[in-house]
């Protein structure tokens, strides 16, 4: 069985004004999640990452479409879905400020049907995992936002879910605390758990992911492994190379599939090509040229991720 | 009931460490002081009781409808209520719980007025009744629950509920006789009054501090459980459409 099953689901915001803009968040979405595997969800802010997951997690109706977790329908079979699930949605709030990590961890057990003596024990047990154990009796509005960070995570283990959602989990740590945290999601798979993780950093989702869909403004672009998605993008391949002729590069730039040749700063030349085989042409180019000083690299997943994304900048 | 049970525990947790909560505490005395003072200036001591017994409900009312103000909706705009409602329990119950602590509280308020009434006008509430005083009190404070809960529901995407709230309960003292007794209110008002569980608590209560025989308790104390039971079953029914329409907009979570 999938853990996670996605069909064709589409999620439109209708505007709650006259004067706002009907917003499509998800478009006709497929994906599938086979149990045991940490699926990155990667995507700019904006690309519909956290409506997803908001959807999996019963917490919002799709438009259309049809979803699954574990078998269980989210729109139809929530009461079924619920237990299975565990979340944890970034940022600072989603926890009570003025009790303790402790306290929040204990009535989040509560919540999920554990017994008094239970859901001590699992909140202990789940503090010393994400480093908390000394600082436990603190309220949380004296953590800082790493801190909480790890509790979000805590508060998302305690139903013990065999599904977890993580939505940014990151946000806010520091290098090391997020470096920890990733290992901490891989003995959470090594459990048999299933993750879909929700980020915007390629690094983080290249590092811990299986597979990886990328996503954005509501459509999936493509799901692939990190290094599968790498060699997809070989076709983008960059060039830097020093010393050419003028003449040479006007040359190059008439081959077919270089998208660009530009100057840069400290490197050179950077030849950037976007088609199969234009690489190979390239680079007979300069060496007929008597260039020496020639250096290809292969896409890491943030180039693709910039190159199949376009270059929308900051722009939502 | 482990659902119960968690809202009353958060809820305590959350008062220790912030008592804001309890300040109708702080105003029972008070208006305790005012109703006596207007009853002994009007010559009425046979109305001692009855305006000790008024601040006592109100505090009691105060308290489930400020709470049914704030309890879901600030938990809404600290993004506590997706988690929540991604949980296996039941919204409603924890809801209940978390009134019941606080009604806990809002019953010190019986022995604030005790004490104001010895205190200041040397004056002792007969525990004449102290079973009945006792259950009237207690099922009271568990229908409040029950309605708090209905009101938490209705006013969940509100954004001044706190106003909503301090301005329903003025009407609410009226038909549920907390100031003075439905029977001498205009005759119309009457029948509204009779399906609010608050104008049986009242009654019930002023006569479980007289010295007369209490009347036909059982059934009196049965209605008062009926109606806030119906409160939280209609509660739940709206909670459960409330929140299916906030899944269907995407407002549980608050920007």
């Amino acid at each position: 069985m999938e853990a996670v099953e996605v069909e064709e689901i589409t999620r439109v915001f209708e505007p709650r004004r006259r004067s706002g803009t009907r917003v499509v968040a998800l478009d006709e979405v497929s994906l599938t999640v086979p149990t045991g595997e940490i699926h990155g969800l990667l995507g700019p802010n904006g690309a519909g990452k956290t409506t997803l997951v908001k959807i999996l997690s019963t917490v919002l109706l799709p438009t259309s479409g049809k979803a699954r977790v574990l078998g269980h329908d989210v729109v139809d079979e929530t009461e079924a879905v619920r237990p299975l699930i565990g979340i944890v949605f970034g940022g600072e709030r989603g926890l009570y400020w003025r009790l303790s990590g402790r306290q929040n961890l204990e009535y989040w057990g509560a919540l999920y049907k554990l017994s008094s003596r239970e859901a001590k024990e699992r909140a202990q047990q789940l503090l010393e995992r994400v480093g908390m154990a000394d600082k436990a009796d603190e309220r949380v509005e004296e953590y800082s936002r790493g801190m909480k960070q790890r509790l979000h995570l805590a508060r998302g283990l305690m139903g013990d879910g065999k599904v977890l959602f993580l939505d940014e989990p990151t946000t806010g740590m520091d290098p090391l605390a997020a470096r920890e945290f990733r290992a901490l999601i891989g003995e959470l798979r090594d459990e048999g758990r299933t993750i879909l993780l929700a980020t915007h950093d390629m690094v983080e989702a290249e590092m811990v992911c299986d597979r990886v869909t990328l996503i954005d403004r509501g459509k999936v672009i493509a799901t692939e492994s990190p290094r599968t998605l790498g060699q997809v993008l070989s076709r983008f391949q960059r060039i830097d190379v020093e010393g050419v002729p003028l003449v040479v590069l006007d040359e190059i730039r008439a081959i077919r599939g270089v998208a660009s040749v530009t100057a840069v700063d400290g490197v050179g030349t950077r030849i950037e090509v976007d088609e199969e085989g234009a690489t190979q042409l390239v680079l007979e180019r300069l060496v007929s040229a008597g260039a020496t000083s020639v250096r290809t690299s292969l896409p890491s997943l943030e180039e693709v991720y910039v190159q199949l994304i376009g270059e929308r900048g900051m722009e939502i | 009931m482990r659902a119960f049970r968690a809202g009353f525990a958060l809820e305590l947790w959350i008062i220790r460490s912030n008592p804001d909560a309890l300040m109708p505490l702080f105003t029972a005395p008070l208006f305790a002081i005012i109703f006596m003072a207007i009853v002994r200036q009007s010559g009425r001591p046979d109305l001692e009781s009855d305006a000790l017994m008024a601040p006592v409900l109100m505090t009691l009312l105060w308290v489930a409808l400020q709470h049914a103000g704030t309890l879901m909706v600030g938990d809404r705009w600290q993004a506590l209520l997706e988690p929540i409602i991604a949980s296996p329990t039941s919204l409603a119950s924890v809801l209940l719980g978390r009134i019941m602590s606080l009604m806990c509280f809002g019953l010190l308020s019986f022995f604030e007025v005790w004490a104001v009434g010895k205190l200041v006008f040397g004056v002792s509430i007969p525990f004449e009744h102290p079973v009945e005083l006792f259950l009237t009190l207690v099922c009271t404070a568990l229908a409040m629950a029950g309605l708090a809960v209905t009101f938490s529901a209705l006013l969940v995407m509100t954004r001044n509920a706190y106003t909503f709230t301090n301005s329903t309960s003025f009407p609410l003292y009226l038909l549920g006789g907390v100031f003075v007794p439905v029977a001498i209110l205009p005759d119309w008002i009457q029948p509204v009054s009779s399906i609010l569980f608050v104008s049986w608590s009242s009654d019930l209560l002023r006569a479980s501090v007289n010295e007369a025989p209490v009347e036909s308790f059982w059934p009196r104390l049965g209605m008062v459980l009926l109606l806030g039971t119906a409160s939280f079953a209609i509660g739940r029914v709206v909670l459960h459409y409330v929140l299916r329409r906030m899944r269907a907009s995407g407002e549980l979570a608050a920007a």
